[in-house]
């Protein structure tokens, strides 16, 4: 009870703390992956001029897009930032007694709370502009995103306590999530990939959130990961990131 | 009658890894999730024992470095032990740091919410002592700044607000009282004064012998990471200042091949008949006799000074035979022996020496010295060296006044 308590204040905190001194406030939360659809799409239609995923039949390359950029920068963002969690609360950490977890929980927390508002937001004006949205696709897209949330909560568990330990990881991560992003269908769909790499997807944890989405909002193309296994891979990767999260955090004094 | 027991350390050890290079981090991360334990670590607290009931005060003594803070840590739960185990039943207050969670860009208001959410308020609660936290703090406007527009001391104020209004059932507390002006100092001793009247179990670590002996009923005296004493604050506050002021002072062995074969040498010194070396114990207000024996290579009648020094080497009291205008008694020609006697002895509790020298007949030259140590003891709360004989006029008894102020005396 009072840990709840503890979380909604510190995700508000962060949360306060990201858009203090701001002008746009709250709202730059919304306009950064806007910018980023927008890019995106320019250089998909003008400059590599590719055909939109489903031809004149598809969704149309922004609603493909927003399907991969919204739940990508939920769940990249949330790793980086929830990596130096510790670090970032050292000071915290050595005065006052609570729940590390707690930590963790609000920098993820903080990041899908966001995101999760912009992409409610950019499917509405989606709706209102036109695009098919269905709507019997939401409640599973909005579970999606929990699911989405206990994958990237195990591996931000995982990856803040052996932070404390290995101070690159979070230089690396920073470094790597740009490819992890090329390795999935974030921007641009499975049957775009020659045939004999397509099944390379499957291995990429994230791939299964894209095309869920897509299929679920736009009607467009199969998920490939079933839907089963994607939930006991989060699930899993949270019981581990749990595990090894508890048994270094008695010793996360010791190495701060 | 035996209160209920609200924090207990059993065998309580902490030792910290050794980390130099990147590679012991790695390491150590492999180490620790085989789960297995660190060989090569260095122990800052070493088999701790501890109990608080309810209602008691303990205070940690000991020198910089001696695992107060360490053993702090351990007991909120910021740390975890290495060896045995802490528990704590009840509403802890742990204030390790004050302002320790507070973040400069918000307001003292903002702060406040934080701050007690972390100590584990809930919303409700804050909200009905949020007044009273403000008139603790009573930092006027301030209260609706950023907390980096603040003075240190605004920031303790605040932050021993929040914890004043916790009401913990037991308070850990680090060398808050060194902090923030002297009204707000008096401010934070009567809240804890009150705190504990009213059945408040309080841990307080403090350098302040005086705030210890106010606040705690128990004392322990850490050392090199253990307990060196634990029991009655007095008696381990008096050890801990005797062991400071014995450590200050320079040692002097008797310049033995000197005074051999000097016109004037001593022969024993006894502090009430007891001639060993070893500290004499005497209760304040005892009777203390001085015998000196000395040796004159001509027979001349010596005059013998005797002296009175804290450890330190502060000097209390030197009286000599010919400023009192006795002589020694001779025993044989060449042997001299006196007696003084000092009755009531109004040394406060602490450790002392006691000082011989011969002088020559005339009393111009120094020639030997022996010291003893003496130790006084008393549950005095009284400063300085000497109770000087005083009587108070114009009192009346205060209200709620503490029964512990009065049993010193």
């Amino acid at each position: 009870m009072s840990a709840l308590a503890l979380t909604s204040h510190f995700v508000r905190r962060e949360i306060r703390n990201r858009y203090l001194g701001s002008f746009s406030g709250g709202l730059w939360a919304l306009i950064q992956p806007l910018i980023q659809l927008a890019v995106y799409g320019f250089v998909w239609k003008y400059v590599f001029r590719m055909s939109a995923p489903g031809g004149a039949d598809g969704p149309g390359i922004v609603a493909f897009l927003a399907m991969g950029v919204w739940p990508w920068n939920a769940f990249s963002e949330s790793l980086v930032r929830a990596t130096t969690a510790m670090q970032d609360n050292a000071a915290l950490i050595g005065k006052i007694a609570l729940p590390r977890e707690i930590l963790v929980l609000s920098s993820v927390a903080s990041s899908f709370l966001l995101h999760a508002l912009g992409f409610c937001v950019i499917v509405i004006v989606f709706r209102a502009s036109g695009t098919p949205i269905q709507l019997l696709g939401l409640p599973l897209a909005a579970f999606a995103f929990v699911q989405l949330f206990v994958l990237a909560l195990g591996l931000a568990l995982l990856f803040s306590a052996i932070q404390v330990f290995v101070r690159d990881l979070g230089q690396t991560l920073t470094q790597l999530m740009p490819l992890w992003m090329f390795a999935g269908p974030v921007l641009y769909p499975r049957d775009y990939l020659p045939e004999r790499f397509r099944a390379w997807l499957d291995l990429n944890p994230f791939t299964f959130y894209p095309e869920y989405l897509r299929e679920a909002l736009l009607g467009y193309g199969t998920t490939g990961t079933p839907w089963l296994v994607a939930t006991i891979v989060a699930l899993a990767v949270l019981a581990i990131g749990y595990t090894v999260f508890r048994r270094l955090s008695a010793h996360f004094e010791d190495f701060l | 009658m035996t209160a209920e027991v609200l924090v207990s350390a059993r065998s309580l050890g902490k030792a910290y890894p050794q980390v130099f290079r990147p590679r012991d981090r790695l390491s150590a991360l492999w180490r620790l999730l085989r789960g297995v334990p660190d060989s090569n670590a260095t122990v800052v607290l070493h088999d701790v024992d501890l109990e608080v009931r309810r209602g008691e005060s303990l205070g940690l003594i000991g020198e910089n470095g001696a695992g107060k803070s360490t053993l702090l840590k351990l007991l909120t739960g910021v740390l975890t032990p290495t060896t045995g185990a802490v528990s704590i039943s009840g509403r802890v207050g742990a204030l390790l740091e004050l302002g320790a969670g507070f973040h400069p860009e918000y307001s003292g208001r903002d702060n406040i919410a934080m701050s007690a959410a972390l100590y584990g308020l809930t919303a409700r609660e804050m909200r009905e002592r949020l007044a009273e936290i403000i008139e603790f703090a009573d930092i006027g406007h301030y209260i609706d700044e950023p907390v980096k527009h603040y003075s240190s001391g605004m920031v303790v104020r605040l932050g021993f607000a929040v914890v004043a209004a916790l009401r913990p059932d037991v308070l850990i507390t680090d060398e808050v009282l060194a902090v923030g002006d002297e009204s707000f100092q008096k401010k934070c001793v009567r809240w804890m004064e009150e705190y504990l009247d009213g059945g408040g179990t309080l841990i307080l670590v403090s350098h302040s012998m005086y705030h210890v002996q106010k606040l705690c009923r128990h004392a322990c005296w850490l050392r090199h990471g253990e307990v060196t004493a634990y029991g009655d604050v007095f008696e381990v506050t008096q050890k801990y200042l005797a062991y400071h002021e014995a450590k200050l002072a320079a040692p002097s062995p008797r310049a033995e091949s000197a005074a051999h074969g000097a016109e004037f040498q001593l022969l024993e010194l006894r502090l009430n008949g007891q001639e060993e070396d070893t500290p004499l114990l005497l209760e304040s207000e005892g009777t203390l006799r001085v015998d000196v024996g000395v040796h004159s290579r001509d027979g001349r009648v010596p005059v013998v000074v005797i002296g009175i020094a804290r450890i330190d080497g502060t000097p209390v009291y030197g009286v000599s035979t010919e400023m009192d205008g006795v002589q020694p008694e001779a025993e044989d020609a060449n042997t001299f022996r006196v007696e003084v006697e000092f009755p009531q002895l109004c040394l406060l509790p602490g450790s002392y020496v006691v000082k011989a020298h011969p002088l020559d007949s005339e009393g111009v030259r120094l020639f030997d010295t022996i010291e003893r140590q003496l130790t006084i003891r008393g549950n005095s709360r009284e400063f300085g060296l000497v109770r000087l004989s005083h009587s108070w006029k114009r009192v009346a008894t205060p209200a709620g006044a503490r029964l512990r102020g009065v049993s010193g005396v």
